[in-house]
């Protein structure tokens, strides 16, 4: 997977090696921005209130 | 398709996923944090910007003539009304306080449960926060002793309750708590309450814990901060 990607990038060594990096931030930051975000709620740690589903029914 | 490829597709997936996780923790540990400490940082500022400004509460209570039958009015939906400061959880521990308590508001500050009494009111005004994550507002919050201060302002005056349990364990379920006498506190009769909820265990969702607190004393902003904080 890893070595696929790596050989269809262009240029140098060098050139890859850039790529291969801004590929990586923007990957983190579309995980950091959108992706976890959304998982987050999904966890146990925003239950917090003693009335979750009374206020979706109210 | 040969037999190094599927154990190398397979070990770079692995990677991939244990990378993933491990993002996802520093997501939840760190960088939640740092979003929630700049989100309650902006609101406090704009709270005082706004205390600053003018008399907040002359809009507020004016009151001319209320009616007793009329349902007490409410906070604007998802701003911050009040900061809060518990000396127990340190000199420097100030959250806002923000109407509601879905899962928005609380990543931003403490929420007041919006069917419950306005501060300082007769009744129970009650506030929820994150024990872990988003600032781990409440992580201390089994530390609560009976007689510590949990002090509140509303730019206007200062609400000094008084912590009167040590931290009660009940289930998610268990809304008794946000009673206007509140269910197993042990109160006599109605008065001036405050709740505290979060959740128990640190990192789980399986119960709540409870603090119970009364109207000790209140004082006008202009008089200065109340005893009950250091500095």
């Amino acid at each position: 997977m890893y070595g696929w990607i790596w050989r269809h990038l262009p240029g140098t060594t060098w050139v890859k090696a850039l790529i291969s990096v801004v590929l990586v931030l923007a990957v983190v930051f579309v995980l950091f921005q959108w992706v976890f975000p959304w998982a987050e709620p999904l966890l146990p740690f925003n239950d917090v209130t003693v009335d979750q589903g009374m206020a979706a029914t109210r | 398709m040969t037999v190094r490829w599927i154990v190398r597709t397979a070990s770079e997936l692995c990677v991939t996923a244990g990378t993933l996780i491990v993002l996802f923790v520093v997501y939840l540990l760190y960088w939640t944090g740092v979003r929630a400490d700049s989100a309650m940082d902006g609101e406090i500022g704009r709270l005082q910007d706004r205390w600053a400004a003018g008399p907040v509460a002359a809009a507020d209570t004016p009151a001319p003539a209320p009616d007793p039958t009329a349902p007490p009015r409410r906070y604007p939906p998802g701003r911050s009304f009040a900061v809060m400061y518990i000396p127990r959880f340190g000199a420097d521990w100030a959250k806002p306080v923000l109407e509601g308590t879905g899962t928005d508001v609380l990543q931003r500050g403490l929420g007041h449960y919006d069917r419950t009494a306005r501060l300082g009111a007769t009744g129970n005004f009650a506030v929820a926060g994150h024990r872990r994550t988003y600032g781990d507002p409440f992580k201390d919050f089994p530390r609560l002793r009976p007689g510590d201060a949990v002090v509140l302002t509303d730019g206007t005056t200062w609400f000094t309750y008084r912590i009167d349990n040590r931290p009660y364990t009940t289930l998610p379920t268990d809304i008794g708590v946000l009673d206007p006498v509140p269910r197993a506190s042990g109160y006599p009769g109605p008065g001036r309450y405050l709740t505290l909820t979060t959740c128990e265990p640190e990192w789980g969702h399986s119960h709540r814990l409870i603090a119970w607190a009364h109207l000790d004393s209140t004082q006008p902003v202009a008089q200065g901060r109340p005893s009950a904080l250091p500095g």
